[in-house]
């Protein structure tokens, strides 16, 4: 949590830096310091999901990064996963998901994130939070010593990202600051 | 069309993310072009259609911004927003699209809020145990404080292979002093037919979504899973075109334009029937 603190402060100055009379539309400066969070919050997963996915880390540390990983999660949300050779998607819940990447039955596995994200529009939804995607590119490399075989795709993720304007106290003061969580993930496995 | 491409590969190899601001470190697999070259979502379709971000994707136009909607920027843009490598789209037809929404007096864009667009689901639902392919039709809607997409319209064969309202001869019809009975041969419609559809007006349509919704509710129809998703655009005056998504290798995917086709008088309601599979 602290380590979004610079970030909850920038987007604190961005809220109070445009009119009050438009505190719930987003603005394009406001727009960008939420995609630095929501960036940061991709990242926190991607690398929580290198973690879990490796065969160096314990099975304990393993569960500990799986919690972290939660945690930057939406009630409810789930990973929606299609292949090249299967488009039906096939539903999964967060943690389910962790727990079948933990298991995968590699010697070695290997997981990258290339160089590239999009980041969509904020469209307001019925209940007054924002909604958004985020799309990066993963590369995954697993290696079974004993049949020598070697696995490898990449998929590209499409990850929901809830804005909501939240409010804490600070030395009595009320701040407003905008927060953002991740939800449901489309994976789809690509031709790359 | 390759300048572009060319343009975007030659920005994002030179592009160094700042530190913090994406996923990338030293080490980790950059991207040939490929991806960035990718209409990698409907709203980047939107935006580059419309010409509101930069080339390389990275900066979104606003109102204000030299670029918005920059005519030129729009060209090259819409050029490489079409699948060039299944689709039968002739060059020609292209070309006179762009000139038509490119039009320096009346120039047409797309607009993620307005009428005009919806999807198109393919499904897979069971239905009393029986895995079965269901198409949904959804469109935008304003709700509350913002949007929602909501389910339009559904095609569900088993549906349609109830309604099949006979026709000629073999239509039967309560006969039109029916009323001098007090209609007592309804019992005719009702127990003796197994069509009773035929006892309906010229304009009756069975209502399939309110029978799926129905059927739902009771439990006998069941989600399984998606397998696919496009979309139908009539935003552009007498134009319709389908965005599909297309997954392969190169630099042509994403979701790119697929079908495109010029409206004449009457066209526009000949799709839509094709689309809702009501031809």
């Amino acid at each position: 949590m602290k380590k979004y603190i610079p970030l909850f402060l920038l987007l604190f100055f961005a809220t109070t830096a445009v009119s009050l009379a438009q505190s719930d539309n987003i603005s394009p400066a406001r727009k960008q310091a939420i995609d630095s969070l929501a960036l940061e919050k991709v990242k926190d997963l991607s690398k929580y999901i290198s973690i879990i996915g490796s065969k160096e880390t314990q099975f304990s540390e393993a569960n500990r990064v799986m919690d972290r990983a939660e945690e930057l999660f939406a009630p409810g949300a789930e990973m929606g996963v299609s292949s090249l050779s299967r488009r039906e998607i096939a539903y999964y819940k967060v943690r389910r998901y962790f727990e079948r990447l933990m298991a995968l039955n590699y010697d070695r596995v290997n997981i990258t994130w290339y160089d590239i994200h999009y980041i969509s529009d904020l469209e307001r939804q019925p209940d007054g939070r924002y909604v958004g995607v985020v799309t990066v590119y993963q590369r995954f490399e697993g290696t079974s010593l004993e049949s020598g075989l070697n696995y490898r795709d990449t998929t590209k993720k499409d990850i929901t990202i809830y804005v909501e304007k939240k409010q804490t106290q600070i030395t009595g003061r009320t701040i407003e600051f905008w927060d953002v969580m991740l939800g449901d993930i489309r994976v789809t496995e690509t031709s790359a | 069309m390759r300048k572009l491409i060319l343009l975007v590969l030659v920005t994002i190899l030179s592009y160094e993310l700042a530190p913090g601001q994406g996923l990338y470190s030293p080490g980790q697999p950059k991207d040939d072009g490929r991806f960035a070259a990718s209409t990698k979502q409907v709203n980047q379709f939107f935006r580059r259609f419309n010409a509101e971000e930069s080339v390389e994707g990275d900066k979104r136009y606003y109102e204000g911004d030299p670029l918005y909607r920059d005519r030129e920027l729009r060209g090259k843009f819409i050029s490489i927003l079409f699948d060039n490598e299944t689709s039968s789209i002739n060059s020609d037809t292209k070309r006179q699209f762009l000139e038509e929404v490119l039009s320096e007096n009346y120039p047409q864009f797309i607009h993620f809020h307005r009428d005009g667009w919806f999807a198109e689901v393919s499904a897979i639902f069971t239905h009393k145990g029986k895995r079965e392919n269901v198409t949904l039709f959804l469109k935008i809607q304003p709700e509350g404080l913002g949007y929602e997409w909501v389910i339009d319209k559904v095609v569900f064969q088993p549906f349609k292979d109830i309604f099949k309202k006979p026709e000629g001869d073999a239509k039967g019809f309560l006969h039109p002093l029916s009323h001098e009975l007090g209609f007592m041969n309804l019992r005719k419609a009702f127990q003796d037919s197994d069509t009773p559809e035929a006892y309906t007006p010229k304009e009756y349509n069975p209502d399939y979504l309110t029978l799926f919704l129905y059927e739902m509710k009771k439990g006998s129809i069941k989600f399984e899973t998606i397998n696919d998703v496009k979309f139908h655009f009539f935003q552009i005056n007498n134009w319709y075109f389908e965005l599909n998504q297309f997954n392969r290798p190169g630099n042509n995917t994403g979701w790119l334009i697929g079908n495109l086709v010029r409206l004449q008088p009457g066209d526009k309601e000949s799709i839509l029937r094709y689309i809702y599979d009501q031809k």
